[in-house]
């Protein structure tokens, strides 16, 4: 990691420092890095310890080895490749840690995220969604549960995937999660803004959604409860000027209120990554036809026409005895364009 | 004088001829018992002593040494009474003439002389004919179920009395008269498939695990009908055969729980509560072994509800008796080995809350709580689950469906036709049921056609399912094509079987 005067000075005015972020600010308004850093005992704020300057070089060498050896890296707004439109949103973070394909970062970026709790039919196209726009962007989500880990299983084969961290790198939240940020680690880009050991705390993820929005051009949101942290990510994003799309729900569905709140607000109403693309002026790639025998068609359009709907119901409509659906229905889940919702219910997708 | 009079002792399932042999000397009056008696065995003598007096005989005031022969194995329970004081008395020289030799007497005896019936009589009587005895004097209380054992001359009596009576030749006992066997007779369940309204997908699911003995998992939110569905179990399995009664009765008769009828002639339903130990499930005790409710459910179904409730090594140590149909279990006064080939029927809500994938509700549990409560149920025994259907709670004041619910019978007959199927097949392979084939006979009968096998690949990739739900599929497959009456697994049947699974259950 090559690493200039500069950033080695900004390193430590705002990663090492025991400064508030309000002061902080203060330091880079007073005066070039360089200069805080050199004169450190003139700029800091009275009463911040203060350590002689060979201290401070040998402390800003010591926290460059121990990111170096476990395969971290900092970028400050200084480095050529902090991205570009995070300097634009509001607050931007002033360092980001990250492990893995640190060129991702020049990439144009694109958001994907949803709540924990996500309707299988939105968890699926969530995810074709995320595997074809992995194409052309950087798929940007968190690790989250449901609507993020669908955003993930999308894009991860492609490996065009930033996951953005409530934790330090060394840390991972949720801990379940432990080896699917260790596959986004080598072949993707693990993001955060806080300092390796930190843990994930309350506040923490509220400041990561504005990263996730600042990042990206912009950001759909595949499901939303009326006060969820999915929310504040979209909103994050309507503050800095991204555009944000979401997937239409049931009227009343609780994992969807979020989602047609927004689209009332005046979000894209996306259905497929084609509607994406049209915003940005790209041409997704063509869908592939699935071949369907005569039954599976029928009860396709059946299970078109309901939206989603019970197995009793489905057999009413079509005719097949329950046990010859569920069998054909099966054949459908496998081709990929139904899929089963919990409590013998199905919908296509 | 020297009496010797036989009767047994109950080890496990199996009785062991014990001697009661009884010298009256001339001496101090004493009365001692030998030959390892436990203490409900050694207060018999207070027992024996009322007994004889208040049936009008004598009880010797002279120096009275019992041995119970052989003298090694430990004799329990009071079943010794009734051949202690027959012993007695003819040792005594008050049943001059009778001929007891050949005779095994069993029973308990009340102060006034009565005789009480005993646990575990089915299995001695079979164990005693076994060994040539073929002549029984029992209490009447456990007539009924001696009834069923054809062969033997079995006097049932009502008192200490009514026995020496019959000894002595001057009021003789009528045999009992050999009953026939009746499945279903006196059967007392009042579940029928008929009252289960909807729920297709359950009933269906609940006909495939009766005919290929698969066991079952039903998820769904509370109050949906699982308990009601478990119930039906019974009412479409084959009848039992008189060889199965017999068996089951012995192990319901050890364990003191038989019904009226003498003879078990419908498939047990048993359905311990959760907080059931180990032992309760598995069998066991400090000195005399009882059956646990694996055993009781020999034959039958165990419907462990709410699963995920139940404590985990309880659960686990279901596995081995899942897979060998038997339980051994050893203490330090031996080993019992009790016949444990059930079906497990298991029933959980979906999630701590119970209303996910509801309706009508709202589920409140995170994903992580969600993955906890699964996660209770080790993978190792979910593989031993072939079916997991759900239960739902759809509205059916909404579906204007008027079908007519079939009723057990009719599912019973298709599961007897394809029953029949699966013994024709495994016959040289001694096993009955598609559950219980091994690798050997999954390669041997279960060939999937070509297509078939990409369905089943397709599937793997599609809907993430774990390795091991592979020959679970398969057989279950295999099931639906013999309700098919189908020679070959054919895709429709793979696809069903497909359907009968759960994919966070197997995460």
């Amino acid at each position: 990691m090559k690493v200039t005067e500069d950033e080695r000075a900004y390193l430590w005015v705002c990663a090492l420092s025991e400064t508030e972020p309000k002061e902080k600010l203060a330091l880079l308004r007073a005066a070039s890095p360089l200069d805080v850093f050199r004169h450190a005992e003139k700029y800091l704020p009275a009463g911040a310890p203060c350590a002689p300057l060979s201290e401070r070089e040998k402390g800003v060498d010591a926290f460059l080895l121990s990111l170096e050896k476990k395969g971290y890296f900092a970028v400050t707004p200084l480095s050529d490749d902090y991205p570009e439109p995070l300097k634009n949103s509001s607050s931007p973070p002033f360092v980001l840690y990250g492990a893995g394909r640190r060129e991702l970062l020049r990439a144009r970026k694109f958001c994907i995220v949803g709540s924990r709790v996500t309707p299988p039919w939105a968890e699926k196209l969530g995810r074709s969604i995320a595997e074809e726009l992995s194409e052309r962007f950087a798929i940007v989500t968190g690790l989250a549960e449901g609507g993020d880990s669908a955003a993930i299983a999308g894009a991860l084969p492609s490996g065009n995937l930033i996951a953005v961290l409530p934790c330090g790198l060394d840390e991972c939240y949720p801990a379940a999660h432990i080896s699917l940020k260790n596959n986004i680690k080598s072949s993707g880009l693990l993001l955060t803004e806080l300092r390796p050991e930190e843990p994930a705390r309350k506040y923490s993820f509220h400041a990561r959604n504005r990263i996730l929005a600042g990042l990206s051009e912009g950001v759909l949101v595949i499901s939303a409860g009326i006060r969820s942290g999915t929310l504040i990510t979209a909103n994050c994003a309507l503050d800095c000027g991204r555009d944000v799309f979401a997937f239409p729900h049931n009227v009343g569905s609780a994992y969807g209120v979020g989602c047609n709140e927004l689209l009332k607000r005046g979000a894209f109403v996306v259905t497929g990554a084609e509607d994406i693309f049209a915003v940005y002026g790209m041409t997704g790639r063509k869908r592939q036809e699935v071949e369907l025998t005569p039954e599976e068609a029928r009860v396709l359009s059946a299970l078109r026409d309901r939206g989603e709907a019970h197995l009793t119901l489905l057999s009413e409509d079509t005719g097949f005895a329950v046990f010859e659906l569920s069998a054909i229905l099966s054949g459908l889940e496998i081709k990929g364009v139904a899929v089963r919702s919990g409590g013998n219910k199905y919908s296509a997708v | 004088m020297i009496a010797k009079i036989v009767c047994y002792a109950l080890n496990g399932l199996e009785g062991v001829p014990v001697e009661v042999e009884t010298d009256v000397n001339k001496g101090m009056p004493s009365y001692d018992m030998v030959g390892l008696p436990d203490t409900a065995v050694k207060e018999s003598k207070e027992r024996v002593r009322s007994a004889l007096k208040n049936s009008g005989m004598l009880f010797p005031m002279n120096r009275i040494t019992i041995n119970f022969a052989p003298a090694d194995i430990k004799k329990e329970g009071a079943s010794f009474d009734l051949a202690v004081a027959i012993s007695l008395l003819k040792a005594s020289e008050q049943l001059l003439g009778a001929q007891v030799g050949d005779t095994v007497f069993l029973g308990e005896l009340a102060l006034n002389g009565d005789l009480r019936p005993i646990a575990g009589l089915l299995p001695i009587l079979i164990s005693a004919k076994g060994h040539g005895f073929t002549r029984f004097i029992i209490p009447e209380g456990n007539a009924q179920e001696a009834r069923y054992l054809g062969g033997a001359e079995i006097y049932p009596a009502k008192t200490l009395g009514d026995v020496v009576r019959h000894l002595i030749g001057t009021d003789p006992i009528l045999p009992l008269e050999t009953a026939e066997y009746i499945p279903h007779a006196g059967a007392h369940s009042s579940a029928d498939l008929k009252f289960i309204k909807g729920q297709p997908m359950a009933r269906r699911a609940l006909e495939i695990a009766v005919a290929g003995g698969h066991n079952l998992l039903m998820v769904g939110p509370p109050g949906t009908g699982k308990t009601m569905l478990a119930r039906c179990l019974p009412t479409v399995m084959p009848d039992l055969a008189f060889d199965e009664a017999l068996e089951i009765t012995k192990i319901h008769s050890v364990a003191g729980v038989l019904g009226e009828e003498g003879i078990v002639t419908e498939r047990p339903f048993r359905t311990p509560h959760h907080t059931a130990t180990t032992v309760s499930m598995c069998g066991g005790g400090n000195k005399v072994v009882h059956p646990g409710e694996i055993s009781l459910a020999h034959g039958g179904v165990l419907f462990l509800d709410e699963l995920p409730e139940y404590k985990r090594s309880t659960l686990e140590a279901l596995r081995q008796p899942l897979e060998d149909g038997k339980i051994t279990v050893s203490r330090a006064g031996g080993t019992f080995t009790f016949p444990a080939r059930f079906m497990l029927c298991a029933s959980m809500n979906p999630c701590p809350c119970g209303n996910y994938g509801s309706t009508e509700r709202t589920c409140t549990c995170t994903p992580a709580e969600i993955r906890r409560y699964r996660k209770r149920i080790s993978g190792p025994l979910l593989d031993r689950i072939d079916l997991q259907v759900e239960v739902d709670d759809i509205d059916y004041d909404e579906l204007t469906s008027k079908a007519e619910n079939e009723d057990s019978a009719a599912v019973k007959e298709r599961v007897d036709r394809a029953r029949r199927i699966q013994r024709n097949r495994f016959e040289a392979f001694g096993i009955n049921t598609n559950a219980e084939m091994g690798e050997r006979e999954l390669t041997e009968f279960c060939t999937l056609s070509r297509k078939s096998d990409e369905i089943l690949r397709g599937a793997f990739e599609r809907l993430h399912l774990s390795a091991r739900a592979r020959s679970r599929i398969i057989k279950v497959a295999r099931t639906i094509a013999d309700l098919d009456s189908s020679e070959e697994i054919l895709e429709r049947h793979v696809f069903e079987a497909v359907s009968y699974r759960i994919s966070e259950m197997n995460g």
